[in-house]
């Protein structure tokens, strides 16, 4: 059994979002998404959302994720992982036969969030890890391990976020595109070196909604729907002093199972557009090395701007890859538009996980 | 269509009310355990799924990815699923999508909680369970939300406190034979109305305890099953229902979303009866008249007096016709949330495949039915399990299973392990966005403002800028109601929002108040003032009380509480109002925080690496699966998850034998200020094991380094977390005469 995205919405991507409470700014993608799906709300089976406590300021998040979806005793339940590992959670449930349509929900309050260090921090491991120091630490410390072992040049860790805010200028959903140099973001203020300011992301508020359903469903309903091929999951080991932090075992799992289910050999021939998470600039050029393309290619990488451009949405991250993916499949990428009929979408859940899920969605079905 | 889903295996360690083992530790001895229950190793499990309920529990934000390595998730798919106290049962839901789907082969679900980190008292991350704006500010916590659902279902259908301590007594009962029992107990009824009132009508021992805990259960499809000749024990339904979090907007004497969520079980089950077709139940029992409320609806009966029959005929006990809670419960095995309902699933397990021991029911066993409860009132979650018939298992070693064969480390006090404290500084501004704002608005101006959602034609409070119940339609329509209305349900309470108890002589009310005028159902939850306690009733009428307008700012807190309204009549009008317009500074914020602070045990592993740092010393673990050693020391192998011991298996290294394999120069403190002078984190090897050690780098005046440069460690003057781990650049003599 297929499962397709039927249809998408989103809120934002703003720095704040005053005005809107984040019922509001939900609402607002749902019905956006909705309209796009073709649907209505007693059409929808359920729905899987992506959250965690802390950012919400919750302590049971789950508990405020039926109302402003519609789905008020619906089967309901919260994947505390990013936007798509809710993705390839309801997609397993379509895949039991029991669901037709769902829908996923993720959204970020970050500019509510006054002490986001303090809370990143809070995830780290409090007997070994957990230091009186910015969490960005870990990735000032895998850039290093990822220079030394790999051989790229902190030139071409820089070049990524030149691109990738180069291109968010022409994106109108991406907060932070602006044009920088190379000597600008090796120069930008030291956060925790060789990791400067500019090659990590900022952070940014908003919503975003996709409706999944069976391929009955998207024929029935959808106009433009897009089609998963594939869907995989996986995640290093949480323990830090036995990982490899040059590497991102979690994304080499992840592509695994997903070229396999899709049936991709030669993933740099056969995608034609990657979206793939650089929420720091040397993740990006690391997760590609696990997709298996690294640097060997002509394929657009991030052509919206990615999450440097876009902005840092917490769970709701991945979903914004989603979103410029799936406007590439259909043509309505504006000014960030390229040729894509099969296209990636990678989605990584940030320090201290290595927890990435890679997905290929197409055009159109094709038949294995 | 989905495959069939079989449980073949279970581990769990003790419940217990402090473990000295760290969350991922308690993880891995139930993962263990349920490996070698099935017959398996870690490689044949292709996925694991985690539940765990609020991070702010275990004291860790994103619980889940810290859980990776205990639940055997390292270098695996992995997903962490949430449900509130419904998780545990969730749990072996989001396990069999992954097998049912066809995605999976076999799926190891595990359930853990440490409850204990939590200071002053876990329930103090309840707080900030309730919504911020209308709720928080009254300072509930969970044991009031509970024993306003008590008084509710009580008053509904006419239990007395007697009726449910004898449910409680019952079910404590039940849990003297099971392994895992942290407080079985054999109590009458009279013990049970004898312990401490807390909120009236809730006593100590209508609750269960606080727990730490991991449960784990391999599931497989069907061939996998068979090939392992299993008696498997299938997944026969499934269903999940999540209520609005409007929870004063319904009866809570009833749980439609767990009779819904029944319904969709039994429906796949193909159950038709399940009065006829279900032999045991495992309702979710955090407190005692939750099992019947649960049992209520799991038997899709709103009357009540199905239960109510079976009760009065003694026929729920475990010798009865319908056993309810036949492990003994949350009430009575511990109730490390999560961990309990996939305990329940266990039991489940046990029992249809008969290795529950002297727990087995004594009459041949179809099927059974588990089910949680979570969120604000909210969340339903159910599972039924069969048997197929075949002669049950003779010769389980869970049959003769005592508390002392199973895996985990109760404690008295985490100061008597090695342990790190920590506060975190967590502060918040919520947008409150159009209709919230205009709510808060209102309250300033001494009104309670709703909206009306015209298309079912209810008068919202608080005011709502959409309705959820139809099509997110839009609503634009603000009124200010009348401040008075009637008492739906109440408690009287003798406790803080963090278990301590209120000054001596005073007591808090809160009650749940419909409003005049409007839907019936609509109610807010508030304070009760100028009135005796023990002259509340439900029915009564009350009216708000409201602060001086010089004093009021725009919150809840502007109505002190509601008072009797006696003969005076109130003013039933409703006005039509012009919400506020949107500029920055009509839009508010509320400000928050989380009021919660930390002190974790070091674990098994962590303890023997503070206790050798204490001496200046490091050692690593040996691990026969791999036959490596590893550092830090730990107490199992995350890549076999084999069980090590740290202190036997313990390998000396010459602390000053390590060179730098990486390292960070950070400019930026936790709160991401910038620092003063800037610290270098270093990631240390050591020659001929595997893994690491992160630290700082003492740097001197002009001394370099990089990758490879040798360093030693710094025997600390104190031992009170990560940050004490010190290392030094050593000359190369040092490291070559090693």
């Amino acid at each position: 059994m297929g499962v397709a995205v039927l249809g998408m919405g989103i809120c934002g991507f703003t720095p704040t979002s005053t005005g809107l409470s984040y019922r509001e700014m939900i609402a607002k993608a749902a019905k956006m998404a909705y309209r796009d799906a073709g649907v209505t709300v007693d059409r929808i089976d359920g729905a899987v959302s992506a959250e965690e406590d802390f950012p919400s300021g919750y302590s049971i998040a789950d508990e405020y994720v039926p109302d402003q979806l519609g789905m008020v005793r619906k089967p309901v339940y919260t994947i505390p992982g990013d936007f798509m590992h809710a993705v390839a959670s309801a997609a397993m449930q379509i895949e039991t036969g029991r669901f037709d349509i769902l829908v996923v929900e993720s959204y970020s309050k970050a500019s509510n969030i006054l002490t986001k260090d303090e809370m990143v921090r809070f995830a780290f491991d409090p007997v070994f890890n957990r230091f009186g120091l910015s969490p960005h630490w870990l990735a000032g410390l895998e850039l290093n391990s990822f220079l030394s072992e790999t051989g790229y040049t902190i030139e071409e860790v820089a070049e990524v976020v030149v691109k990738n805010r180069g291109a968010a200028v022409a994106n109108s959903n991406a907060p932070y595109g602006d044009n920088f140099s190379v000597d600008d973001v090796i120069g930008s203020r030291p956060v925790s070196l060789p990791l400067t300011e500019l090659m990590c992301a900022g952070y940014a508020d908003g919503a975003v909604i996709a409706v999944l359903g069976t391929d009955q469903a998207a024929h029935r309903y959808a106009k433009k729907p897009a089609y998963i091929s594939g869907i995989g999951w996986g995640s290093g080991t949480s323990i830090l002093e036995r990982r490899d932090h040059s590497l991102s075992i979690g994304t080499a799992i992840a592509a695994d199972r997903a070229y396999k289910e899709s049936g991709v050999i030669d993933p740099a021939r056969e995608i034609d557009a990657f979206f793939v998470s650089d929420t720091y600039a040397h993740r990006q050029l690391m997760h590609m090395e696990a997709l298996g393309v690294g640097d060997n290619h002509d394929q657009a990488v991030n052509p919206d701007g990615g999450v440097l451009g876009g902005g840092d949405l917490f769970e709701a991250t991945g979903g914004a890859r989603l979103y410029a993916a799936f406007s590439q499949l259909r043509g309505e990428a504006g000014r960030c538009q390229v040729n894509a009929e099969r296209v990636l979408v990678h989605a990584w859940r940030g320090v201290p996980s290595d927890s990435c899920v890679v997905a290929i969605l197409d055009k159109a079905r094709r038949v294995l | 269509m989905s495959n069939r889903v079989a449980v073949i295996g279970v581990g769990m360690t003790k419940f217990m009310r402090r473990a000295q083992e760290a969350p991922g530790e308690l993880a891995a001895q139930a993962v263990r355990m349920a490996l070698e229950d099935a017959g398996l190793d870690i490689d044949d499990i292709d996925a694991v799924t985690l539940g765990t309920a609020p991070d702010a529990f275990d004291g860790i934000h994103m619980k889940g990815e810290h859980l990776i390595a205990g639940a055997g998730g390292s270098n695996k798919p992995y997903m962490r699923h949430f449900i509130g106290g419904a998780t545990g049962v969730m749990s072996p839901i989001h396990g069999w999508m992954h097998v049912a789907s066809g995605k999976y082969n076999s799926c190891m679900v595990v359930a853990e909680e440490k409850m204990s980190p939590c200071t002053p008292h876990p329930a103090g991350a309840f707080l900030t369970i309730f919504d911020r704006v209308t709720e928080q500010p009254l300072e509930l916590t969970l044991i009031h939300i509970f024993a306003l659902e008590m008084a509710r279902f009580m008053h509904v259908y006419g239990y007395s406190e007697r009726d449910l301590a004898e449910v409680s007594a019952m079910i404590k009962r039940n849990a003297l034979h099971h392994p895992a029992a942290q407080i079985a107990m054999d109590l009458s009824a009279d013990d049970i109305l004898k312990s401490p009132l807390l909120s009236w009508p809730v006593k100590r021992l209508d609750i269960s305890p606080t727990s730490d805990a991991a449960v784990a259960i391999v599931m497989v499809n069907e061939r996998m099953a068979r090939a392992l000749k299993k008696a498997p024990v299938f997944i026969e339904g499934v269903g999940f229902r999540l209520e609005t979090a409007y929870w004063c907007a319904r009866d809570l004497c009833y749980p439609d979303y767990v009779a819904m969520a029944a319904k969709d079980a039994y429906r796949m089950a193909g159950i038709v009866d399940p009065v006829r077709d279900i032999d045991f139940f495992e309702p979710y029992d955090p407190f005692d008249y939750k099992a019947l409320h649960h049992l209520n609806a799991l038997l899709l009966d709103k009357t009540g007096r199905t239960v109510r029959n079976l009760f009065d005929s003694g026929s729920l006990s475990r010798e009865g016709s319908h056993p309810m809670c036949p492990s003994g419960g949350a009430l009575g095995v511990g109730n490390p949330i999560a961990a309990t309902g996939l305990m329940k699933i266990a039991e489940l397990y046990f029992q249809l495949s008969g290795q529950a021991g002297k727990r087995q029911l004594q009459r041949p066993l179809r099927r059974g039915v588990a089910q949680a409860w979570g969120d604000l009132m909210q969340a339903g979650t159910v599972v039924v399990m069969g048997a197929e018939g075949a002669p049950p298992v003779t010769s389980s070693r869970w049959n003769d299973m005592t508390r002392e064969d199973l895996p985990g480390t109760p404690i008295k006090s985490v100061d008597d392990v090695p342990g790190i404290s920590d506060a975190p500084d967590l502060r918040y501004a919520w947008d409150n966005g159009f209709a919230i704002s205009t709510y808060l608005d209102g309250l300033k101006k001494g009104k309670i403002r709703g909206s009306l959602d015209t298309r079912t034609n209810r008068m919202m409070v608080p005011a709502r800028p959409f309705s959820e119940i139809a099509d997110l339609a839009p609503v634009t329509n603000y009124f200010d109601l009348p401040d008075s209305g009637v008492v739906k349900t109440f408690t009287i309470s003798h406790v803080n929002w963090d278990s301590s108890p209120l000054p001596k002589g005073t007591v808090n009310i809160f009650a749940v108040i419909a409003l005049d005028g409007i839907n019936e159902d609509m109610g807010l939850v508030h304070k009760l003032g100028d009135i005796d306690p023990k002259d509340v009733k439900i029915g009564m009428r009350v009216k708000a009380v409201w602060k001086p307008q010089s004093k009021r700012t725009g919150g809840i807190l502007d109505i002190e509480y509601f008072a009797p309204l006696g003969r005076k009549k109130a003013n039933l009008g409703m006005t039509q109002i012009k919400p506020v317009e949107v500029d920055v500074l009509a839009m508010s914020q509320k400000q928050g925080k989380i009021p919660l602070s930390y002190r974790y045990t070091a674990g098994v592993g962590g303890g023997k690496f503070y206790s050798d740092l204490a001496k200046g010393k490091i050692s690593g673990t040996y691990a026969a699966a791999r036959d490596e050693v590893i550092i830090p020391p730990a107490m199992f192998d995350e890549e076999s998850l084999s069980i090590l011991d740290p202190e036997k298996d313990a390998r000396a290294i010459n602390p000053g034998s390590g060179f730098i394999r990486s390292f960070t120069v950070v400019y930026e403190d936790r709160q991401g200020r910038q620092l003063d002078k800037e610290k270098v984190v270093v990631q240390v090897e050591f020659p001929g094991v595997t893994g690491s050690i992160f630290g700082m780098l003492e740097v001197k005046n002009d001394e370099d380094f990089e990758e490879g440069s040798p360093v030693t460690l710094v025997k600390p003057k104190k031992v009170n977390g990560p940050d004490m781990v010190t290392f030094r650049l050593s000359s190369r003599q040092v490291v070559s005469s090693f």
